[in-house]
């Protein structure tokens, strides 16, 4: 038995090599030069590298034409009556509600 | 000790020339390989330039932790994979294995051959592609490649009392198919 297996394993090790056409070694080298093309495109690192002076430009820009922050119009709906329905369908905002909720009813008239 | 180490080092370093030279080593073995593992298919000469142009883009990942040789196998059998994948399941079930089917192994003729060699190669073809994939790829290995057990187990990722039986199954199914040719081998 470990002899017949012995024997197909030999036999198996005695089988020929394909015959390599001679230009093996140039149609490799041709295929790596056609995918290297692709393959830069494909390196993040080549973008990131590429890009990286006009992201530098653009963060310049960024910073140098931000306006300082200007404090927020006082929204028109701040004065609120809660007895008012048309006001309830008003956009109002959470400060004017929270002082409609907090002034008593004569205090409201009077402001 | 790797004997490709140097050369390993220097292509990975970017060295064309010394990436040509483990082409020349290695392009026998992956031309063999490609082929089992494709059973004779055409296209076995573009896998194996693919496996070589897989190896140039990783090598700097290679870390040695085992040889160039074992590492390329293990390129070899992702690229084959990958392209029986593309070539989809449905195509390989239902057309290339009823075509094997038909062209059930035909043992050559003792006085056929012109060419030998030729003869004998496309002889252990035949009757490696008779094998199905989880037999043929580890006896491939072993016997044909010359790998280690434990190399190959590997590379399967199996265990290798699985890799010693599988070999030893595909060889008990060889035996027969390949009786003509210890005949000539006889003969001769």
């Amino acid at each position: 038995m470990e002899d017949e297996q012995d024997r197909v394993a030999a036999l198996l090790r005695s089988m020929p090599p394909p015959d390599a056409r001679g230009d093996f070694v140039a149609r490799v080298n041709a295929r790596i030069d056609a995918t290297a093309g692709w393959l830069v495109l494909a390196d993040f690192r080549t973008w990131t590298l590429r890009l990286a002076p006009a992201a530098c430009v653009l963060a310049l820009i960024a910073i140098l034409w931000r306006t300082p922050a200007t404090p927020a119009p006082v929204a028109a709906a701040t004065m609120f009556s809660p007895a008012s329905s048309t006001d309830w369908q008003k956009d109002v905002s959470g400060d004017a509600l929270l002082d409609a909720a907090l002034t008593p009813n004569g205090e409201q008239g009077a402001r | 000790m790797d004997p490709d180490r140097e050369l390993v080092e220097a292509a990975a370093a970017g060295s064309r020339d010394a990436f040509d030279e483990l082409v020349r080593r290695h392009q026998a073995a992956m031309l063999t390989l490609a082929r089992v593992l494709t059973e004779g298919r055409a296209d076995a000469d573009d896998l194996a330039q693919e496996i070589f142009v897989r190896a140039w883009r990783s090598l700097r990942g290679f870390r040695g932790e085992s040889t160039f040789r074992t590492w390329l196998h293990r390129v070899a059998i992702n690229v084959v994979r990958s392209s029986q994948v593309r070539e989809g399941r449905l195509n390989r079930l239902f057309v290339r294995r009823s075509a094997r089917e038909e062209d059930a192994f035909d043992p050559p003729a003792v006085d056929e051959p012109v060419d030998a060699a030729l003869a004998r190669r496309d002889a252990i073809d035949r009757a490696l592609a008779s094998l199905p994939d989880e037999l043929r790829v580890p006896v491939t290995l072993r016997d044909v490649q010359g790998l280690e057990y434990k190399e190959i187990a590997a590379l399967l990722n199996v265990p290798i009392g699985t890799v010693e039986s599988r070999i030893f199954r595909a060889r008990e199914r060889l035996k027969p198919l390949l009786e003509p040719l210890w005949k000539t081998n006889r003969t001769a």
